[in-house]
């Protein structure tokens, strides 16, 4: 997919686990699974701002577009 | 789920059963006809609504064996859907009913369902031909007649069938949202 998920490489610089990031934002773990390993097909703008404002960072920083390769 | 709900479920189950159940017996006795009606014709009088089609066999092989093709495939289709039927409402769990296995056996259905409409559709009007032709065949009525409720129920399946299809991409987004 184009849009590749940065979640783990901002938990690792803040040094958060998923456990305690689910705590934090009130998201469940599966759920979080799902958007760590970009299963995700859609995130809400809720979920993108409780997760900026616990990880203190901007959506940029999580979310990253990469060109496909067309061949 | 409601209790009359549930109970209606159950019964249409039941229901299903027994329709299976009923083609199926249909399906291997015209089976057993053909079987009979081809090595030992003289017993064909106590067989299975006594089908006996061997003056047609005597006048054109062609054509008893196209109506034999058209009598068994119908039946064999009918008791296939049946079996479709059944088994979706074995599997199907009611608390979460949209699903890809609940999409596939509806579209499967109606698929079974347009088929047998067409081919009995297309054996009515062989009859009617064959007819002209001076070949006796009004026994045979009985086994397309329902045709056109054969066709107009698939194609309502069928439409049922796309609309489950988009509801089951839909509640797919709907949990990959986070």
């Amino acid at each position: 997919m184009a849009i590749i998920v940065n979640l783990d490489v901002m938990m690792a610089k803040r040094k958060m686990s998923l456990n305690e990031l689910s705590e934090k934002v009130g998201l469940t773990l599966s759920n979080l699974s799902i958007l760590k390993t970009g299963k995700a097909k859609a995130i809400r703008f809720s979920t993108l701002e409780a997760i900026c404002k616990v990880l203190e960072c901007q959506p940029g920083d999580i979310l990253e577009f990469v060109e496909e390769d067309r061949d | 789920m409601s209790k009359t709900n549930n109970f209606v479920f159950w019964a249409l189950y039941s229901v299903a059963w027994i329709i299976f159940v009923g083609l199926s017996i249909e399906a291997g006795g015209l089976l057993v006809n053909f079987i009979i009606s081809l090595y030992k014709p003289e017993l064909i009088q106590s067989l299975y609504q006594k089908l006996d089609l061997t003056e047609i066999y005597k006048e054109s092989r062609l054509a008893f064996f196209c109506y034999y093709s058209f009598i068994l495939t119908i039946a064999i289709l009918k008791a296939c859907l049946f079996y479709t039927v059944i088994r979706l409402m074995h599997t199907m769990d009611m608390s979460k009913p949209f699903s890809d296995f609940v999409a596939k056996q509806i579209a499967l259905i109606s698929y079974y369902t347009l088929v047998i409409g067409f081919l009995s559709y297309l054996a009515h009007q062989v009859t009617k031909t064959m007819m002209h032709h001076g070949l006796v065949t009004d026994k045979l009525r009985p086994f397309w007649e329902d045709s056109d409720a054969y066709i107009l129920m698939g194609g309502v399946v069928y439409i049922i069938g796309v609309i489950f299809r988009k509801g089951v991409a839909i509640q797919n987004e709907n949990d990959l949202t986070v």
